[in-house]
């Protein structure tokens, strides 16, 4: 039995880096410090067995050589290809992703955009004033949660970085805190809150703006009722946001999906910078998969932009709505998808599935999911923090390294991408003669 | 990679070995400059400039707050957009370039040699990943070590050695180059939304910025450090704070460099030589700072000079990015970095209609035309708070002629004429001054010289600049501006990489980082409370802190032993 | 005169993959002065790779054009797939017999388009002068900026017929819009100048904006809470609520002016 400290769990966006793990048998058999989904992924669970390409409907399986092959073939003969997921998979992935989607003219996407792309969006708007989550730890003695429920999404969150975790600045933890929760139902959350709004649903965008005119001092115009939430709790709130000595607001798929979208979010902002004119006032996106903010992270200082890129005229185009995933396959625009480190299945709008699944689609991964039901190749890899080691991005943008703890035949996603790079280049080169 | 190359005709200026505009030939072999070649490739260089490739000591092109640069300006990104080649991948971008076009720009302006000035050490990974992804450059980083909790608890204590073995660990854990300051105290003051002046005690820490410089100067010493530390002093951006300046360098005087080199090096000084009191009243205060560099040996500079248009501002200033968003009102994003630093960025436009622009606009090149002795300068626009360094060729035909320098003056605002000096300064620089400040200085006061860089001595990297100019050019310009644009031919470790202003091929280039040296008890005491920092303050483990072997696929160790 | 028809086949839209294809080089500008089999050489970009104008539509050229004001293009087929049509223009007429893609009159500065459809999101963007009907509806985005840039459409007249998705207008500094039928939320976003003229109903319009101005003749659903108002105003014989904003930008920067029919 080897015990390994230190390790980096490869689940959330939170990427608790203290995990103690028990290996026997090249097997994982004891996680120690995880969450319960955390813990899930490191001690693995029924995964696919063997590359396979589909004949006749049905899934036979074949050789790694065979199916990267086949991808290859798929993808080099594209118009319009589509390289999508990432988060869950290592930067140097990616890497060999934006390579190869610049070699094949293909749109390269990550899950930003079902799921805080509007945040980037945002960010590209009006700036974002924040921090790393070891400065909420320190120095935060007030935290609001928007739209975000970190008990259910985020297990370790509020333990490790925010209310409940203890400071340098805060050294009595929950006691030296102030927990506030915006969301339209009482969360689990909310209910630990000193101070719970509940918001009629669509209606953040409007309770910013009440914030901000409250915060620059001019409550006068601000109506009695604003979404749902009185006036005086907003007066309550923006004088608890204006007294603490460092504030700061996570914000979750509640204001990212909902009525507005991105633009609540940039008010979102926009009423941090406002508290910013009175005291230390940051903001922080929940980000969700473990690296989904390594991919864009990758993607902008390799294009200069952050997820929903199109190489097809052999330079980048951005533009969210248009480049973005589901957007393309609900307007039926690509003829092959590649799907790696991401589950469609479980995030996308119907129409894009219905879609996906009359194209040619590649899938990458190491666990089935609804997409190995109509994928055409499919090839399993090393689960990423297990079984191979690569770079990350936490969700507030510090890089860390993911171990490897056992030993494995699979192909890591990198050895894959460079494969399927590699074909791809001999087909074309082919074609040139 | 051609084996022998052998670069005739050329006028090559090397300042190092005092090569002042001779006809030479230049023999290189398995990468490296040498006395002769049997069987050589030949470039005629038919009379043109040939000088050592370029050494920038200060330009942000790789980390966390570049790419956050990058990230919120696709508006910036859409320009500058350049199609994959067979050779090169796809560019974009002005004022932030994706990596691939940095590494291609600046080669095709004849450098090879970059330093990344301010890296926050937690996120040190990130910025070693945007040098590996950045092409043909041969790099290296600082990491920030000013604003660090335990470089301030020791600065308290006055614990010099302790805090030599932290700013030890630190570099190495980083694999970095030295030690950066910037903002010393001010910017743990900003995350309280405060700033301190040069001689405020930081809240909670109780030391002022004047001791941090002072004590990080006398760490920094206790080693053969190649660099001294290099400071971005408190108070930038603000009229009048040209006084802080000197008394920030005035801090060090009596500091002993470990060798011949300066024990301070100010960085971006443009921005540090400010007269007036506000806005209103906002002047030149350049000539006060070149007369101080003028009369003291223990300080350098980089000039930081602007260059019109829009541009995207980035630095570890926090306050002083909030000030200028303030001013703007245009994006501004902040990231605190716990126990450590933190960054601002905002776009920022600089317009030669606004009198206060203008008047920047002429600090920079005052400086380097004020200061009599160009090894102790070097020409830089901190890349991109002042200006994209694909400005460079700009500067460089401005310093080299007073005409152009007068009629760029004429089209702007007539401040120039009353609050800034330039438009009475005849001196012009020649292409051997020109050489020193785009790459000898560097060289030199990086420490890089004695491994290779910025000359063209036997044993010295082959990285050769030829620019499509000849000596009895100098005069023209528009002939210098483009010559150092686009270079005639680059040569990186003897393989040439640009030919006729075109990246021929991109091979990687090497990270050069620093190995401090400490007695192991003094380590052994430091990492006591180190490791209890990481328990309890620090959100990431101890073990996974440093930068690991995978991060520098090209190292090249430079040992900084203690010094006796 | 001159009249250039261009007819999408309809094999190009028949996969089961709608492909895009880019037209910014069949503007009257670009086309001017080339002749029918040059214009059937004329490369556009059909996803990843460039084909010749001929392959992918019908190609007849009728009379002549003494300079690009002269030249009209007639465009006809499955068009819901033809982005960037007449963008960056500067003069001539483009008619679109269809529902069009995006960035319709993207950028452009002078002469007409005119689209019998619909146009999907970002038609006009960024728009400097020229004018733009659509006789159906426009998507999300019309005469926005593009994402990280703080100005939109700087001048120019744009009409829609129909109704017309979010964020209409967005960041815009001059030239005037009108909407005859109903917008969707965000209308006049980040507005510094211009006008925006809105027939039908409208959803949290003026929100964050600065200058220029407002006029929603039918209903508003949810006001921003931070506008204040100003007075009752005529306009056109009819009366409205003036209000200023949006003072969430802070008082000094609330110069925009918002009408909503009392």
């Amino acid at each position: 039995m080897v015990e390994i400290t230190d390790v980096v769990c490869p689940l959330c966006g939170c990427v608790c880096d203290d995990i103690v793990v028990e290996v026997e048998d090249n097997r994982v058999t004891k996680v120690r410090g995880a969450c319960a989904v955390g813990k899930s992924k490191l001690m693995g669970h029924g995964r696919i067995k063997s590359p396979a390409i589909r004949e006749n409907g049905a899934l036979k399986e074949c050789s790694y050589d065979e199916a990267i092959k086949k991808a290859a073939e798929i993808l080099a003969a594209a118009r319009r290809p589509l390289l999508y997921g990432w988060s869950s998979t290592v930067c140097e992935a990616t890497k060999v992703g934006v390579e190869l989607a610049e070699e094949i003219g293909a749109v390269i996407d990550n899950t930003a955009s079902v799921c805080h792309g509007p945040s980037v969006l945002a960010i590209q708007d009006v700036g974002l004033p924040s921090c790393t989550l070891g400065e909420v730890k320190n120095r935060a003695s007030l935290i609001i949660y928007w739209g975000s429920n970190p008990t259910s999404a985020h297990g370790n969150h509020m333990k490790r970085y925010s209310y409940i975790s203890k400071g340098y600045f805060l050294p009595g933890g929950k006691k030296d805190r102030k927990l506030v929760v915006v969301d339209v139902r009482e969360t689990k959350t909310a209910k630990m809150a000193d101070k719970f709004l509940r918001v009629e649903p669509g209606k953040d965008y409007l309770v910013f703006s009440a914030l901000r005119a409250i915060l620059y001092g001019n409550e006068d115009v601000v109506p009695d009722e604003v979404g749902g939430v009185s006036k005086n709790d907003l007066l309550e709130v923006a004088s608890m946001m204006k007294e603490t000595q460092f504030g700061i607001i996570f914000f979750g798929m509640g204001v990212t999906h909902s009525r507005g979208r991105h633009n609540n979010i940039v008010n979102a902002i926009q009423t941090t910078r406002a508290a910013h004119t009175h005291t230390k006032f940051n903001i922080m996106p929940m980000r969700g998969h473990y690296n989904v903010a390594g991919f864009n992270q990758v993607c902008t200082w390799e294009t200069g932009f952050p997820f929903a890129v199109d190489l097809s005229l052999g330079y980048p185009w951005y533009n969210p709505g248009e480049t973005s995933s589901t957007d393309l396959l609900i307007r039926r625009e690509c003829d092959a998808a590649l799907l790696i480190a991401t589950d469609p299945g479980a995030h996308f709008p119907g129409e894009s599935i219905r879609h996906l699944a009359n194209i040619p689609v590649i899938q990458i991964d190491p666990f089935a999911n609804p997409t190995t039901e109509f994928a055409d190749v499919v090839i399993p890899t090393a689960i990423s923090g297990v079984e191979s080691e690569g770079s990350i991005y936490r969700m507030d943008n510090i890089p860390l390294r993911l171990r490897k703890l056992v030993d494995t035949e699979y192909m890591s996603d990198e050895a894959v991408m460079e494969r399927i790079l590699e074909e791809v280049r001999a087909i074309k080169a082919k074609e040139g003669e | 990679m051609v084996e022998e190359l052998l670069i005739k005709n050329g006028v090559v200026y090397d300042p190092i070995n005092g090569v002042k505009g001779e006809k030479k030939d230049i023999c290189i072999r398995d990468g490296k400059i040498v006395e002769e070649v049997k069987n050589p490739k030949v470039i005629d260089a038919e009379g043109r400039v040939v000088m050592p490739g370029g050494v920038d000591i200060h330009a942000h092109i790789a980390g966390g707050k570049v790419n956050s640069g990058r990230l919120f300006r696709p508006e910036d990104g859409r320009k500058g957009i350049e199609p994959k080649t067979k050779v090169c991948r796809a560019q974009s971008g002005y004022s932030v370039p994706n990596t691939f076009a940095t590494g291609y720009r600046y080669a095709r302006m004849g450098y090879t040699f970059v330093m990344e000035p301010a890296m926050p050490p937690i996120a040190a990974r990130h910025t070693h990943e945007e040098l590996i992804d950045t092409p043909i450059l041969d790099n290296a980083a600082l990491p920030l070590i000013d604003n660090n909790w335990m470089t301030m608890e020791y600065v308290k204590s006055g614990d010099i050695d302790l805090l030599a073995a932290y700013i030890a660990w630190m570099i190495k854990a980083t694999k970095g180059y030295g030690v950066k300051i910037v903002n010393p105290g001010g910017t743990e003051a900003w995350a309280w939304a405060k700033n301190c002046e040069l001689n405020d005690a930081v809240p909670y820490f109780d030391v002022t910025p004047a001791e941090i410089v002072k004590s990080l100067a006398e760490a920094n010493e206790r080693f053969e450090m190649p660099h001294s530390i290099h400071v971005h002093g408190n108070m930038l951006g603000h009229p009048g704070n040209y006084v802080v300046t000197m008394k920030t360098f005035d801090l060090v005087k009596g500091t002993k460099p470990y060798r011949d080199r300066p024990v301070l090096h100010g960085t971006h000084t443009q921005f540090h030589s400010y007269g007036g009191t506000t806005w209103g009243d906002f002047e030149s205060q350049a000539k006060a700072i070149a007369e101080y560099i003028n009369s003291n040996e223990h300080a350098s500079i980089d000039i930081g000079s602007v260059i019109l248009g829009d541009t995207t501002t980035m630095t570890a200033d926090g306050p002083m990015e909030y000030s200028l968003y303030q001013i703007t009102g245009r994006k501004w994003t902040n990231h605190d970095v716990e126990l450590e630093t933190g960054t601002g960025i905002t776009p920022f436009l600089y317009s030669g209609k606004v009198s206060v622009h203008t008047i920047q606009w002429a600090i920079g090149q005052e400086l380097a035309l004020l200061i009599k002795d160009p090894w102790k300068v070097a020409l830089t626009t901190d890349h991109p708070n002042a200006g994209p360094f694909i400005g460079y060729p700009i500067l460089i035909s401005m310093l080299m002629n007073k005409r152009r320098r007068d009629e760029s003056a004429e089209e702007m605002h007539s401040a120039i004429f009353d609050r800034a000096e330039l438009p009475s300064i005849d001196r012009e620089y020649d292409f051997y001054e020109i050489a020193i400040i785009t790459r000898a200085m560097a060289a030199k006061t990086l420490g890089l010289a004695e491994h290779g860089k910025g000359h063209l001595g036997v044993g010295a990297d082959g990285d050769v600049a030829i620019y499509d100019i000849t000596p009895e050019e100098r005069d023209d310009a528009g002939k210098i501006q483009k010559a150092f644009l686009n270079a005639k031919y680059t040569i990186k470790g003897g393989e040439i990489v640009v030919k006729d202003g075109e990246v021929v091929a991109a091979p990687q280039g090497k990270t050069f980082f620093v190995t401090p040296e400490c007695d192991e008890k003094l380590m052994d005491e430091m990492m006591a409370k180190l490791k209890d920092t990481f328990e309890h303050y620090y959100s990431v483990s101890f073990a996974n802190y440093p930068v690991q072997d995978a991060y520098v696929p090209n190292p090249y160790e430079i040992r900084a032993p203690w010094r006796s | 005169m001159q009249q250039i028809s261009l007819k999408l086949k309809e094999e190009v839209m028949k996969g089961v993959a709608k492909i895009p294809i880019v037209v910014d080089s069949l503007t009257p500008d670009k086309l001017f002065g080339k002749s029918e089999s040059e214009i059937k050489a004329e490369k556009v970009w059909w996803g990843n790779r460039q084909e010749n104008t001929g392959d992918l539509f019908e190609v007849e050229v009728d009379g002549e054009a003494g300079s690009a004001s002269e030249v009209k293009i007639v465009l006809d087929g499955d068009l819901s797939r033809v982005k960037y049509i007449g963008a960056g223009m500067t003069a001539g007429e483009i008619e679109a017999n269809g529902d069009v893609d995006m960035h319709c009159g993207a950028m452009m500065r002078g002469g007409k388009i005119t689209v019998h459809g619909n146009a999907d999101c970002w038609a006009g963007r960024e728009m400097h002068g020229g004018e733009l009907l659509i006789e159906g509806d426009a998507g999300a985005n019309l005469c926005a900026m593009y994402r990280g840039e703080i100005t939109g459409m700087t001048g120019g007249k744009v009409v829609v017929e129909g109704d017309a998705g979010e964020c209409v207008g967005q960041y815009m500094a001059g030239g005037e819009i009108l909407i005859k039928g109903n917008v969707d939320i965000l209308a006049g976003l980040n507005m510094k100048g211009g006008r925006i003229t809105i027939e039908g109903n409208a959803v949290m319009p003026g929100a964050d904006m600065t200058g220029g101005e407002i006029i929603v003749k039918g209903k508003v659903e949810d006001m921003i809470p931070s506008f204040r108002f100003v007075e009752v105003s005529t306009l056109d014989g009819a009366q409205y609520r003036k209000y200023s904003g949006d003072l969430a930008m802070t008082e000094k920067q609330a110069k925009g002016l918002l009408y909503v029919r009392a």
